[in-house]
């Protein structure tokens, strides 16, 4: 077996996983958040204003505690076909609930560790010789039933307690986490997710920022929905100040892409970094980084998997949150208008 | 030359459409005839049909994730792309599908 193509499968199979998972979580975010308009906030968290609003915050738990299944189901998917879905699926509703005498939960850590280990279970499944006349009940009786069976005892008996755990240590460590640790975090967070704008390494902090919201932890989420629309919105605005340093196809494009910002599509930011990559990358970088950290050090929290202004309405500290992305925007903006090549130099060099 | 082709990313909403309105012009501008799938988060569209598949000269999959309908390129020779060059380098993708494929 070919680890390096292994790992790369187990990356499209997360990716697959977090794929599917995305619009469940949007479902249940926004309906959750919904469902605290207009709350008091006590001692025990937020209590909803009346009882239509109790009913609006079940559709929503119901959304996210979903999308913990959902997930590991595709990840088997991805590994296995089709057959990888019911033991992805009733493992991943496992992992979400407590078992054992102990009550451990593993949450989404456990449901992609059980999407993964379903995954290639029932792919090796899928290549036993087996006589013709069992052939037939092999997909719809024999691997459902063995794969779901055998690693579900697996897991409640072995790996709940160890998977649990770590989900509580890693629960625990970012709920702690303060100081210099938190602004380190921040700072990792920013830059991660303008490395590739919106590609496969940044789909991975928002797959692990999601997660945590499965586990009632806002924060990173926070800091990373401010970043996501200053890469676009930066462009826009550096477009406006600086005119001498775009071309007016840009500065025409650099509207859309300010627009784009503004409903959180880091995407509108591509064409213009890969136009200029060391110029506008870096800037962006930087102005993610300031937006990250200034929302982390005001407890920006959002329970929602999107980002930018549109979400306003869903995330706690409203005022910060605007100055973050405000912020983030203007320096990245600022930095990318020094730095650029004014547009004149750059055609005296082609011709 | 016929190309049939497929884009998909993780979100579904940008990427996908990018890599296919490139991989699309690349593939024109070489005078090939070509048909590009794209499974979104809308799910597939401009869906490629068995017959499609089995007369084409390349299959080019330009996706980060696990496509719907896989079971259609079983025993096919088929190049995978990555989606971001698709979008920024698609003419090196093309290339190096024809290097898969000999034809070049």
């Amino acid at each position: 077996m070919n680890l390096k193509q292994e790992l790369k499968n187990i990356q499209k199979a997360l990716l697959t996983g977090c794929s599917y998972m995305m619009p469940l979580v949007v479902a249940g975010g926004i309906s959750f958040a919904i469902s605290l308009l207009g709350g008091t906030a006590t001692d025990s968290g937020m209590v909803v204003a009346n009882d239509f609003m109790a009913n609006v915050k079940i559709i929503g738990q119901a959304g996210l505690f979903m999308m913990v299944p959902v997930m590991g189901a595709y990840i088997a998917y991805s590994i296995a076909g089709r057959p990888g879905l019911t033991p992805g699926f009733i493992l991943g509703y496992i992992a979400n609930n407590t078992v054992g005498e102990t009550g451990v939960k593993s949450g989404f850590l456990g449901a992609l560790v059980l999407g993964i280990i379903a995954g290639y279970f029932v792919k090796w499944m899928k290549g036993w010789k087996v006589p013709t006349y069992i052939k037939s009940v092999m997909p719809i009786l024999i691997i459902p039933l063995l794969s779901t069976f055998l690693i579900g005892v697996v897991y409640i008996y072995v790996l709940a307690l160890p998977l649990g755990a770590l989900l509580n240590f890693l629960v625990g460590f970012l709920g702690d986490l303060n100081g210099t640790n938190q602004i380190l975090f921040a700072v990792v967070l920013g830059a991660i997710c303008e490395i590739d704008m919106g590609g496969p390494l940044t789909k991975t902090v928002t797959m692990f920022t999601i997660a945590l919201i499965s586990e009632g932890i806002y924060a990173p989420n926070g800091m990373y929905r401010v970043c996501v629309g200053i890469p676009p919105m930066a462009i826009w605005l550096s477009s406006v100040v600086f005119r001498n340093k775009w071309t007016d196809v840009d500065r025409t494009a650099a509207k859309s892409a300010g627009i784009m910002g503004v409903f959180g599509l880091t995407e509108g930011a591509i064409p213009f970094a890969i136009a200029d990559l060391k110029h506008v990358l870096p800037a962006n970088i930087l102005g993610c980084i300031v937006g990250s950290v200034i929302a982390c050090l005001t407890g920006v929290e959002s329970p929602v998997p999107h980002g930018s202004f549109i979400t306003l309405p869903m995330v706690t500290n409203k005022i910060w949150f605007c100055v973050a992305i405000v912020v983030g925007t203007v320096v990245a903006a600022v930095v990318m208008g020094l730095t650029k090549k004014p547009v004149e130099q750059i055609k005296a060099k082609n011709e | 030359m016929y190309v049939v082709g497929i884009t998909a990313c993780p979100t579904g909403i940008a990427h996908t459409y990018m890599a296919q309105e490139s991989l699309e012009k690349e593939l024109a501008k070489r005078g090939y005839e070509y048909k590009v799938e794209t499974q979104g988060s809308i799910g597939v569209e401009n869906e490629l049909e068995q017959e499609e598949v089995d007369r084409a000269d390349m299959i080019i999959l330009c996706v980060s994730i696990q496509i719907e309908n896989q079971e259609r390129f079983d025993d096919k020779k088929v190049f995978y792309g990555d989606v971001d060059e698709c979008i920024s380098h698609p003419d090196r993708v093309v290339d190096k599908a024809l290097e898969f494929y000999g034809l070049k």
